[in-house]
C-alpha cells in the first residue's frame, strides 16, 4: 500500500462525511489562523527592529564609555588618545567621540536654547546620520555648516524641512574662563582683599582656636568665590552657520542625535577654548581630576562621556568589544542588544505559540471525536479491509493519515485566513499611523518559518490527536467487524 | 491422490461467552485438494463460518493446526498472515461489505492495495474482472445504484482480483433472490471448471448439492459427515 494509495483512500473517506469534516476541519483553520496572526505580529515586529538597526548601521556599532575604577583597576577615560587608540583596532572603520553641548540658538528670528553635537563630516556620512528630510550633510569639518534635526524644526514651530534649508544659524555660548575664577578667588577687585586683611585680629592669632577659625572661613570664601567666578564671569563665543541640512531626528537607546550637528573645528571654537556654563557637572569633574588649567587648545586635555567605535562589515563585535573592555572600558553594543530583543522576541513568541496551542489542542478533541466517530460506523469496513489483506499497521496508518489530512488541510486553510487577518490588522494599524503623523510600517510578517511551523504544528498536532483512535482501530477483531459487531 | 492445497488437523476454536465456553470449531481436520469445490453445510452456530474464517486467515485457531499448500500458518507472523490474506485467499461475504462511497471499479481495486501489483495497473485488472463478470456499464456506479446480485458480483470481482488459490465464499447468496442466486452459483462454478478451489460456507442445501462435488457437513463444530457426490447430484 503506497502513501498515494493512504491519501486517496483517506481523502474519499473525509469527503463522503463533508460536515462532519469541514466543521473538524474548521476548528484547526481557527487555531491555526489565531496563531500564525498573531506570530506574524511578532515577527513582524522583529523585523522592523532588525531593519531599522540595519539600516542605521547599528549592527556594526559599538559605543565606549569610561571605565570605572575597581578594587583591581584605575578608571580609564576617554580621550583623544583613546580614539586614535581605538581606531587602531583590528576591524575598527570609524571612531568618533559623542561631543554635546548646549548652547544659544538663533535661526528664522527665534532664540531658543538646544543641545549641540560635534561631528567630523566621515562620521555625518555613516548610515546612522543618513536619513535627511532636506538638504545634505555639511562639506568639511571646518565648513560654516550646520545640520539640524526635525526636533530642532519641531521646536521652532515648522513643518517644511524645506524651510531651514540656506537659513542663518547663530550659535552662541558663554564660556567660563578659568582667569575669571582666579580673579574671584583673590577678591582683588574693590579693596575686598585689603578688607579682609584688615579684618584679621593680628594679636589672638597665637590663640589655635581663632587661628583655625580665620582659616576655616577663608578657605570656605574662597572657593566660594571661586565658582562664582567661574560660574558668572563668562565671555561669550559666537558662530554664524548655513543650515545645510535637516535630519529625521531619532533616539535609539545611547547613540541619539542632538538637535544641530556641526563640524568638529567649528564645535571646538564654541566649546573647546573653556568649559560650557550649561555642562557644569564638566567643570566639577575636571576640577577633581585636576586637569583644569588656562585656556587652552591642547587635544589631549579633552575628555569624553562616550566615543562611536565602527566596525567593517567582517568584524566581529564580540572580538571588538573583549577587546575593548580588555582596555578598562565599558562598551555597548547594538547587536547584542538586538540579541536581547530577539530573545525577548523568541520568549513572547514562545508565549504566543502557546495561546495557539491551547487553541489547537481544542481543535485536536475535535479531530479524535471525529476520527473515532469515523471508526465505529465504519467498524465493518476495517475487517473488510483486514480480510483484503490489511495488516493492523495498516489499518492504523490509513486513520493516522486521515487526521493528519484534517490537521494538513485545516493548516494550509488556517495559514490563509491568518494571512488575510493579519493584512487586515496592518492596514488598520498603518492607518492609524498616518492619521497620527507617524510614517506608517507592516508590523505584520509572514515568513516562510512561520508557515512551516504552522503547517508542523497543525499536522502533528492532528496526528496526536488520531493515534488514540487509530490504536483502537488497529485493535479491531476483523471477524467481529465483519459480523457488524 | 490431488495435492491438499489446505489441510487441517484436530482444529479447535473456543469462545468465552460470560461463565460459557462456545467449542465453535471443535477437532476439526479436514483436507481441501486443489480444485476442489467443498461446500460447507450445517445448520447456524454449526460452526462453518467459523472454519471459513480459520482457513482464511481471519481468526486464529485456540489449537490445531493449518496448513496451506505447506505452510503452517499459526507460525506465520501477523504481517506474513497479512500477505496469505492479501495474496493466497479471496473471500466473498453475504453481506456483500462493500464500501458504499467507491465506485463498483474503486471497490475491486481496493483488493489490490495490498498486492505488489503496480499502481498502475490496477485499475485494468479490476476493470477486465467486472467486464468479464457482466459489469462492464456499471464500472462507475456506486453500491446503493446495483442490484443484490450485481453487488455480489462487485464482491466476487474483489475477491478475485488478486488471483487467489483458494476463494471462501460465505453465504453468498444469503442476501440473493433466487435468479441471483442462481447466476451466482453458476459463476462459482464456472471459476471451479477453471481451475478455482472453492470453500463455500452454506446451509442451502440445494446450492451445496448443486455447486459442489464434496459436501462437508458440520454440527456443533464437529464435521459429522463428508461426502463426495457430482455436481447436480443430492447430498446423502
Amino acid at each position: 500500500m503506497t502513501f498515494r494509495d493512504m491519501i486517496d483512500l483517506a481523502a474519499g473517506n473525509l469527503w463522503r462525511m463533508k460536515l462532519r469534516t469541514g466543521l473538524t476541519v474548521a476548528g484547526v483553520v481557527i487555531a491555526i489562523a489565531a496563531f500564525v496572526a498573531m506570530l506574524s505580529f511578532g515577527a513582524g515586529n522583529q523585523r522592523v527592529i532588525r531593519e531599522q538597526f540595519d539600516e542605521l548601521g547599528l549592527f556594526s556599532m559599538v559605543i565606549v564609555r569610561p571605565g570605572e575604577a575597581t578594587d583591581t583597576t584605575v578608571a580609564t577615560e576617554l580621550t583623544d588618545s583613546s580614539i586614535t587608540m581605538f581606531s587602531q583596532l583590528e576591524g575598527v572603520s570609524l571612531v568618533y567621540p559623542y561631543d554635546a553641548f548646549q548652547l544659544t540658538a538663533d535661526v528664522l528670528d527665534t532664540q531658543l536654547e538646544a543641545s549641540a553635537q560635534a561631528l567630523t563630516v566621515s562620521a555625518l556620512h555613516t548610515p546612522f546620520f543618513s536619513d535627511y528630510r532636506a538638504g545634505r550633510p555639511f562639506t568639511s569639518d571646518s565648513s560654516h555648516e550646520a545640520v539640524v534635526t526635525s526636533v530642532l524644526l519641531q521646536d521652532l514651530g515648522l513643518e517644511n524641512a524645506d524651510t531651514l534649508i540656506g537659513s542663518q544659524l547663530i550659535l552662541s555660548v558663554r564660556q567660563s574662563v578659568i582667569d575669571s575664577a582666579l580673579i574671584h578667588l583673590l577678591d582683588l577687585g574693590d579693596g575686598g582683599f585689603e578688607r579682609r586683611v584688615r579684618a584679621i585680629e593680628f594679636r589672638k592669632l597665637r590663640d589655635a582656636d581663632y587661628r583655625d577659625s580665620i582659616l576655616s572661613a577663608e578657605l570656605g570664601s574662597a572657593i566660594s568665590r571661586f565658582v562664582d567666578g567661574y560660574m558668572n564671569a563668562t565671555v561669550p563665543v559666537a558662530e554664524t552657520l548655513t543650515v545645510v541640512g535637516v535630519l529625521n531626528g531619532r533616539r535609539h537607546g545611547r547613540a541619539s542625535v542632538k538637535q544641530i550637528l556641526l563640524p568638529a573645528s567649528i564645535a571646538r571654537r564654541l566649546a573647546g577654548s573653556g568649559f560650557n556654563i550649561g555642562n557644569p557637572s564638566a567643570m566639577v569633574t575636571a576640577l577633581a581630576s585636576g586637569r583644569i588649567s588656562f585656556q587652552t587648545n591642547g587635544e589631549d586635555n579633552r575628555t569624553y562621556n562616550q566615543v562611536t567605535v565602527l566596525m567593517t562589515e567582517t568584524a566581529s563585535y564580540e572580538k571588538l568589544r573583549d577587546t575593548i573592555q580588555a582596555m578598562g572600558y565599558n562598551t555597548f553594543s547594538f547587536a547584542e542588544q538586538f540579541k536581547e530583543i530577539r530573545r525577548a522576541m523568541i520568549y513572547f513568541n514562545m508565549g504566543i505559540g502557546l495561546i495557539g496551542l491551547i487553541a489547537l489542542i481544542t481543535a485536536s478533541l475535535g479531530i479524535a471525536n471525529t476520527m473515532i466517530m469515523s471508526i465505529m460506523e465504519r467498524t465493518r469496513e476495517i475487517g473488510m479491509l483486514i480480510s483484503l489483506g490489511a495488516t493492523s499497521g495498516d489499518i492504523k496508518v490509513i486513520f493516522l493519515v486521515e487526521s493528519g489530512v484534517i490537521g494538513a488541510v485545516g493548516a494550509i486553510l488556517g495559514i490563509i485566513f491568518g494571512w488575510l487577518i493579519s493584512r487586515l490588522g496592518s492596514t488598520i494599524v498603518q492607518t492609524i499611523m498616518e492619521h497620527e503623523g507617524i510614517t506608517p510600517i507592516d508590523i505584520f510578517d509572514l515568513p516562510l518559518w512561520l508557515i512551516t511551523i504552522a503547517f508542523a504544528f497543525g499536522t502533528v498536532v492532528a496526528v496526536l490527536a488520531g493515534l488514540y483512535p487509530a490504536s483502537r482501530a488497529a485493535r479491531i477483531d476483523p471477524v467481529k467487524a465483519l459480523r457488524g459487531e | 491422490m490431488t495435492t491438499p492445497i489446505i489441510r487441517t488437523e484436530s482444529l479447535t476454536r473456543f469462545y468465552q461467552r460470560g461463565p460459557h465456553e462456545v467449542r465453535a470449531v471443535d477437532g476439526v481436520s479436514l483436507s481441501v485438494s486443489t480444485g476442489e469445490f467443498v461446500a460447507l453445510v450445517g445448520a447456524s452456530g454449526s460452526g462453518k463460518t467459523t472454519l471459513l474464517n480459520l482457513l482464511a486467515g481471519l481468526d486464529t485457531p485456540t489449537s490445531g493446526d493449518i496448513w496451506s499448500a505447506g505452510t503452517r500458518l499459526c507460525d506465520l507472523s501477523a504481517r506474513e498472515l497479512a500477505r496469505y490474506r492479501a495474496q493466497r485467499v479471496g473471500v466473498v461475504f453475504q453481506t456483500f461489505n462493500l464500501v458504499g462511497h467507491r465506485t463498483a471499479l474503486a471497490n475491486v481495486e481496493l483488493a489490490l492495495y495490498f498486492t505488489d501489483i503496480p499502481r498502475h495497473e490496477r485499475r485494468q485488472h479490476a476493470a477486465r474482472l467486472l467486464e468479464d463478470l457482466g459489469l462492464g456499464d456499471r464500472l462507475d456506479h456506486r453500491p446503493a445504484d446495483l442490484s443484490g446480485g450485481e453487488q455480489q458480483r462487485v464482491a466476487l470481482a474483489r475477491a478475485l482480483v488478486k488471483n487467489p488459490t483458494v476463494l471462501f465464499a460465505d453465504e453468498p447468496t444469503g442476501n440473493l433472490d433466487s435468479d441471483n442466486s442462481d447466476k451466482i452459483a453458476d459463476l462459482l462454478i464456472d471459476l471451479n471448471r477453471r481451475g478455482l478451489t472453492i470453500v463455500l460456507v452454506t446451509h442451502d442445501q440445494e446450492l451445496a448439492a448443486r455447486c459442489a462435488r464434496r459436501v462437508v457437513r458440520m454440527h456443533y463444530g464437529k464435521i459429522v459427515d463428508d461426502s463426495s457426490t457430482e455436481p447436480g447430484e443430492s447430498a446423502p
